[in-house]
Formats: structure tokens, C-alpha cells, sequence
């Protein structure tokens, strides 16, 4: 995941052309090993466990390092050494621009040095960002500016890209954080958490996104917008700001939510707007205070 | 539909929700589905028809899963009602739980959970 945060800053500083980055990511992902994969691969795993790790990863809001602890098949020591082996993703990027031609081996390094620079990255959050630690990425990549509760944001869009990642697509990626005066939705699905923290959040696409997110949440083959797809991205939002609300709760925070509506044409006012790219289209988030 | 399949009231607003209940509670064997898309509707289903088991959402419009469970608890004290809920806060679990309810599940469910309650319930005895 970091790889195409990474190849997004590529793409803002006008390193490659989209074509090129979508070529490069294409490559790399081929080389691209899972723990899964790494772990029968080392032997201490067998296929069958990897799959079993994978079904009960659609269940649970845990990595697999973490449920194959868990189920008793690797120990935390044999994660550790497994992930330290799979943490080079933005290198096997890298190798592929290069052997691509589109860039030089020290043109890549420069421009991790520079990125690292620019968003004040330690070592130490550079380890876990390359481990794909969302929280940690959120946390480090991302800016939300003039917000009255920064953290509880973050946290609030950490738990979001996880739940995308686990129910929607695992391509999922935070290319963009803005704060408009005013946003005219296309598609959207609403609700409010309410209580001592206030937030109105949203769902929000074009018409194409729209449906194919409704169709991954529902896992049909849903084609235009209709009660179905509605439910679909109400029913995702709901369940997200669920999670949410039991996280806080957890901290001894008490919501509630309203039930979830579904706008079209709406326009909404002072408003974070988060895009996301999934690997079928873009989806934004959209937060009021 | 027989009138000796037993009954089982779903309550949810979304439609996906009451279809994948559905299709979870048909994969544990034959009953008489019926649906609710908020409490209000499910409280006059409930009074109707009196099924052996409920599935309630707790966030709908109109009235909430937590009042509908109270007032169909009022109406028959032996009902047999299961809040589905994605915020399982501690505080909407004390509320279910006051309320009337025997079970809380957290969307998303699993398949298990939902065959455990419906064998559970009718497979014993009957």
C-alpha cells in the first residue's frame, strides 16, 4: 500500500506519467509476495492453513501476520522475520521503473530521500509504513488541515481505509485530503454520529463507482442505481461508523447514529473531502464537523 | 406457505441486510420468512402474527430496534428477540439487554452465529 502512496508522489512531482506509474505497479505487483506466500514458501505454514488464514481474514479486522498468530501456525517471531523479507515493495517499484527505463536507480533513491524529507518521516515510521501499518500511514502521509479534532479524524479515516481495505478492495489508497467551502455531490449515502463528538459523514461517487462499490459490498453483480445499491453503500457506511462507535466506546466515548439516507445532487458546506482510489474507480469520503 | 413452518420476523431498513439474513437463515432449513424495514412495522407484524424468533436492527427510522424490543417484550413477554446491530457499544448491549433482548450479534455476522441461534432454538424438542 505504501508503494502507491509512494507512486502517487511520483506522480504529483511529475517523476512518471500515469501511464508509466500504472505500468511500474503493474510489474511490481507481479514480484510482489504475500506473508501468506512467504510463510509456506519458508515452510512453516501449508497452503491449506494460508487459505484458512485468508477466509478468516474477510471476518476480522486483523492482518494475516496477526490471525496466523492467533490460529496457532506461525509464532511472533516468525512473522517479524517474514515481514522484514516482504517490507521492500516500493523497491521492487523502484526495480521496475528502472528496468523499465523510466527512471534511474538514482533518481528513484533521490526522490524517497526527498519524500521522507518533505513529510517529516523518522526511520522508525518509515519501517512501519513500509509494513503497511494503516494507521501509521494515515497518520504520517496524510494532512487534515484547520480541523477541530485532528487526531480523532485520522483515526476516524485510518479505521475507513481499513474497512475498505478488508470489504472493498484491498487496492484501496488515500490520494487526497481537501477542505472545501462547498461540494456538490453526485451519489451519496449519509449519516451522522452524534453524541459528544458530531460528525455528519458521506459516501460519495459518480454513478459508475457508485454501483461497482455497491456491487463489491454485496458481492452481486449490481449494474445501475437502485434500492439494492443504495443498501449497499448505506449498509458499508453504516457498518464502518458502527465500528467506530464501538471503538469510542470502548475509550468510554457513547454515540449514536441516525440511519443512513442516500442523496443525489446534494450540496454540502465546510467539508473535508478525502478521495479514495480503488481499483475500479474513485470514492470520496466526505466529513462536516 | 404452510401454516406449520415457523415463523421468523426480520427486522432491518436495508435490503441487503434483510436479503443476506435471509439467505443465512434459509441455509439452516425451511421456515416463514417475514420482513420489517423499521420497528413501528415490526411491533404490528409481531402483534399479527407472533413469530417464534425476531432479528432486530437497533439504527432504523421511524422507531428504533431498542423501543420496538421493548414493546414487543410488553406485548409477549416469552418473545424471542435477537438485536443484528453493526454498533455493539457497550451501551447499546446494556440497552438490548434491558430491553429484552437474549442475543446481540455484530453485523457483519457470521453464518455460524446465525445457525447456532436458529438450531438452537427449533431444533431442541420440537
Amino acid at each position: 500500500m505504501f508503494t502507491q502512496y509512494f507512486g502517487q508522489y511520483l506522480l504529483n512531482k511529475n517523476y512518471l506519467t500515469p501511464q508509466q506509474l500504472h505500468e511500474g505497479l503493474e510489474l511490481q505487483k507481479e514480484t510482489r509476495l504475500k506473508l501468506g506466500v512467504l510463510a509456506v514458501n519458508a515452510g512453516y505454514m501449508t497452503a491449506d492453513q494460508a487459505d484458512e488464514v485468508n477466509e478468516a481474514q474477510k471476518k476480522v479486522d486483523k492482518r494475516f501476520g496477526e490471525l496466523a498468530v492467533d490460529m496457532g501456525y506461525l509464532t511472533n517471531e516468525q512473522v517479524e522475520e517474514l515481514l522484514s523479507s516482504q517490507k521492500f515493495g516500493h523497491l521492487l517499484l523502484g526495480q521496475a521503473l528502472v528496468d523499465k527505463g523510466y527512471m534511474t536507480l538514482q533518481e528513484f533513491e533521490k526522490a524517497i530521500n526527498e519524500y521522507k524529507k518533505e513529510y517529516s518521516i523518522s526511520d522508525q515510521e518509515f519501517e512501519a509504513i513500509q509494513r503497511d501499518d494503516v494507521e501509521k500511514m494515515i497518520n504520517t502521509l496524510i494532512k487534515i488541515e484547520g480541523s477541530k479534532d485532528e487526531k480523532l479524524l485520522k483515526s476516524y479515516l485510518a479505521l475507513f481505509a481499513r474497512n475498505l481495505i478488508r470489504f472493498i478492495d484491498t487496492e484501496a489508497v488515500v490520494s487526497e485530503v481537501v477542505k472545501l467551502e462547498e461540494y456538490q455531490c453526485r451519489f451519496a449515502a449519509k449519516q451522522n454520529v452524534q453524541g459528544e463528538i458530531s460528525l455528519t459523514t458521506y459516501i460519495e461517487a459518480d454513478e459508475s463507482s457508485f454501483v461497482k462499490f455497491a456491487s463489491k459490498f454485496a458481492e452481486e453483480d449490481l449494474t445501475t442505481v437502485d434500492e439494492m445499491v443504495e443498501a449497499s453503500v448505506g449498509e458499508f457506511l453504516n457498518l464502518h461508523n458502527g465500528i467506530f462507535l464501538v471503538n469510542m466506546s470502548n475509550t468510554g466515548i457513547e454515540l449514536e447514529l441516525t440511519p443512513q439516507e442516500i442523496h443525489t445532487n446534494l450540496k454540502v458546506n465546510n467539508v473535508y473531502k478525502i478521495t479514495i482510489d480503488l481499483s475500479f474507480g474513485k470514492i470520496n469520503l466526505l466529513i462536516c464537523e | 406457505m404452510s401454516e406449520n413452518l415457523k415463523k421468523i420476523l426480520i427486522c432491518d431498513d436495508s435490503i441487503l441486510m434483510r436479503k443476506k439474513l435471509k439467505e443465512s437463515i434459509n441455509s439452516c432449513g425451511t421456515f416463514e420468512i417475514l420482513e420489517a424495514t423499521d420497528g413501528e412495522k415490526a411491533v404490528e407484524i409481531y402483534k399479527e402474527v407472533k413469530p417464534a424468533l425476531v432479528f432486530m436492527d437497533i439504527v432504523m427510522p421511524v422507531k428504533d430496534g431498542i423501543q420496538a424490543v421493548t414493546e414487543i417484550k410488553e406485548f409477549d413477554s416469552n418473545a424471542k428477540v435477537v438485536m443484528a446491530s453493526s454498533s455493539g457499544t457497550k451501551e447499546h448491549l446494556k440497552k438490548a439487554i434491558k430491553a429484552g433482548a437474549f442475543e446481540f450479534i455484530q453485523k457483519p455476522w457470521e453464518q455460524e452465529q446465525i445457525t447456532r441461534i436458529v438450531n438452537n432454538l427449533f431444533k431442541k424438542g420440537e
